[in-house]
């Protein structure tokens, strides 16, 4: 067990306070989780923050995050990012993220160029590609999405999503979690759909503007990802200028929990 | 005390080896067509039925992409039941507002009813149920706020002179000036539907329209909601009028116990095991925190839970036997819940016309009667039983 590298802050922002994690040495790298709202304790920050200055903030609806209610859509989602990187004097850092987050990152990078440095989209949402449309996260069951969560079941993540499954399962609609238990998922999944219920995790207009995209870029892959599609990681690596489109093995959906020593050393080849 | 017969209009012949929700994904290609026209003449037939045997008004619902209630529009069959009948109320419990865009369409539609049929609708608001929310890929996060601006864009059609001007965040409409305008003045009677959450409550409260509880929870669930809505009336600084209040319940009158419960069970269990399955989907935002955990209380009090009729009994989920155990265990729990207007499903699930209509007659000749004799207008329910 090792100790994060990381601390917590809060950050005021035009929405409300922002949970913030910062640590490490060397050039700003910003992350932006997923929809499973990834951060505290994350050993993939960790490893990210031997080589660089990472920060990571939640969103609002995620973690201690306020002001969700004040974001209705993507447009509204980049301003406040830009906000924070305004009050955390980041002129224009490397910005990595993961599905949501990859969306939330592609979206300041074609929007304002200038202010990202190099971008790494990790299994990122964002796109409609008919014939290769992303599944469906809002009403599914916790085991079903487990299995394109996880490329091993056996993590332990996956483990407690099927867990889950079992408890409901047998216990019919009988079957309560209790409140507090399910309290994060519900905040979490209820911030998530104000971005993406309508259009379903896409922006349209987001394709016809890659081309804007100045920064060196990264497309990451996770080999078994089912939830979305490879056109996704392709029509991106296809239409950034430059960018390069890696495989990592192994993993499904949620790669930097699944695989975080892997993904960070190959993120950081690509940022060194 | 006012008496409505409310219909769902189900479809009642989901086959046999079908397993899956009626709700959102049931597929369509089971919908029989020749069944569609048999059940929904038969349906308007039985409440056109509710006129002649005396009550005082009649409901239709709003739902879509469902087996659960084949009536997408409720004002369709309000608009025919407004010329079928000439006295009874026809009460739209609702239109879910959010779906109309722009929701002048309601203030239109229901004006139309009313003109139609000369002051006799009752005109139901509901923020529509989650499902419905992934049948028309409308973001739930913005339920709540697009019920409120559509509530607000029809009252002000309805009570201000146009052409006037609304700009919400939702909906942006630069002439409102909806003809025509309602025969009831200012506007109809309002009816809100709700399943427990607290600002729905408050919603009403603050406008002093009335609270509908929709059914298939235990007695103690409803008895918990109603309580919450008087003390919401009573927190905008006034006491509430049992009118405000309308209990929705199942209900089943045979000739004895014994034969209430042989017609009636397999129809209650279609109902349960068929039809509603999928209807309490609830998609992320859809419900604050705050009412979520009021809703989570009473989900394993919820009729989907029912394992055996012990248990229909004893929460009281449907009200069936013969007219006198029927009387007393509505005479019961109205004068516990303090509603001044009891709605009945008198056909249920695949419950067909013959025992539908017996059903109606028996409650409304054996019943009724005495529900109106005990529980007479204007007079405080509460007081009367003790219970405030």
């Amino acid at each position: 067990m090792t100790t994060t590298m990381l601390a917590a802050d809060y950050i005021d922002t035009h929405v409300g306070k922002a949970e913030v994690r910062r640590g490490g040495a060397g050039a700003p790298l910003v992350y932006l989780h997923s929809a499973s709202g990834e951060g505290a304790g994350l050993p993939f920050l960790d490893e990210l923050a031997r080589g660089h200055d990472v920060i990571a903030p939640m969103f609002p609806g995620f973690g201690a995050s306020e002001g969700i209610e004040q974001i209705d859509d993507m447009e509204d989602a980049v301003f406040h990012l830009l906000d924070l990187f305004e009050r955390l004097g980041l002129e224009a850092p490397a910005v990595a993220g993961m599905s949501l987050g990859g969306w939330m990152a592609a979206e300041i990078a074609t929007r304002y160029p200038e202010r990202v440095s190099q971008l790494v989209l990790i299994n990122a949402a964002g796109l409609y590609i008919k014939g290769a449309e992303i599944k469906d996260i809002f009403g599914r069951s916790p085991g079903e999405m487990a299995r394109d969560m996880f490329a091993d079941l056996r993590h332990p993540m996956a483990a407690m999503m099927l867990e889950l499954d079992r408890m409901v399962r047998e216990g019919g609609s009988r079957f309560v979690l209790p409140f507090e238990a399910m309290k994060p998922q519900l905040q979490t999944m209820a911030a998530t759909a104000r971005l993406g219920w309508d259009p379903y995790l896409h922006n349209p207009k987001l394709r016809k503007r890659l081309h804007r995209i100045t920064a060196p870029t990264l497309v990451v892959r996770a080999a078994q990802d089912t939830l979305i599609p490879a056109a996704h990681a392709e029509t991106y690596a296809r239409e950034i200028p430059g960018a390069r489109l890696a495989e990592l093995p192994d993993a499904a959906h949620l790669a930097a929990i699944e695989r975080p020593a892997e993904l960070a050393a190959l993120i950081a080849r690509f940022l060194a | 005390m006012r008496f409505f017969s409310f219909h769902l209009a189900p479809y009642p012949a989901l086959p046999a080896d079908y397993e899956g929700p009626a709700w959102v994904t049931c597929p369509n290609e089971l919908f029989d067509p020749a069944i569609g026209a048999e059940v929904y003449n038969r349906y308007l037939d039985e409440l056109v039925y509710a006129e002649e045997l005396g009550f005082d008004g009649v409901c239709v619902n709003e739902h879509h992409q469902n087996a659960y209630g084949i009536m997408p529009s409720p004002n369709l069959m309000a608009a025919i039941l407004a010329r079928q009948t000439a006295r009874v109320k026809i009460a739209i419990v609702g239109n879910a507002l959010p779906l109309y865009d722009p929701p002048t369409r309601v203030a239109e539609e229901f004006a139309m009813i009313d003109n139609i049929s000369r002051g006799r609708l009752i005109a139901g608001f509901v923020v529509g149920g989650g499902p419905e929310y992934y049948s028309f890929s409308i973001n739930p996060a913005h339920a709540r706020e697009r019920f409120q601006e559509a509530h607000d864009i029809i009252i002000k059609a309805w009570t201000e002179p146009g052409p006037q001007e609304y700009i919400g965040k939702h909906y942006k409409l630069r002439f409102l000036n909806t003809w025509p305008r309602p025969y009831q003045q200012p506007h109809p009677e309002v009816w809100i539907p709700g399943a427990g959450s607290l600002e729905t409550m408050e919603f009403v409260a603050k406008h002093r329209y009335a609270y509908m509880g929709i059914p298939y929870f235990h007695m103690d669930v409803f008895d918990r909601s109603f309580r919450m809505f008087r003390e919401a009336c009573e927190r905008e600084g006034y006491q509430y009028d049992p009118k405000q209040a309308g209990w929705l319940a199942p209900i089943y009158v045979a000739e004895t116990d014994e034969e209430a419960r042989r017609q009636y069970e397999e129809h209650w269990w279609y109902f349960t095991k068929r039809l509603l399955p999928g209807i309490n989907i609830n998609p992320p935002g859809y419900t604050s925190l705050r009412s979520m955990e009021n809703i989570m209380k009473g989900v394993g009090s919820f009729a989907l839970s029912l394992r055996d009729w012990q248990e229909v009994v004893d929460g009281e989920y449907a009200i069936v036997g013969s007219p006198s155990t029927v009387l007393e265990k509505l005479e019961r729990n109205l004068a516990r819940l303090g509603t001044g207007n009891l709605l009945g499903l008198f056909q249920l699930g695949t419950l067909p016309a013959g025992l539908t209509r017996r059903n109606l007659e028996l409650f409304a000749t054996e019943v009724m009667p005495k529900l109106r004799a005990r529980f007479p207008d204007g007079k405080p329910m509460l007081e009367a039983s003790g219970v405030a």
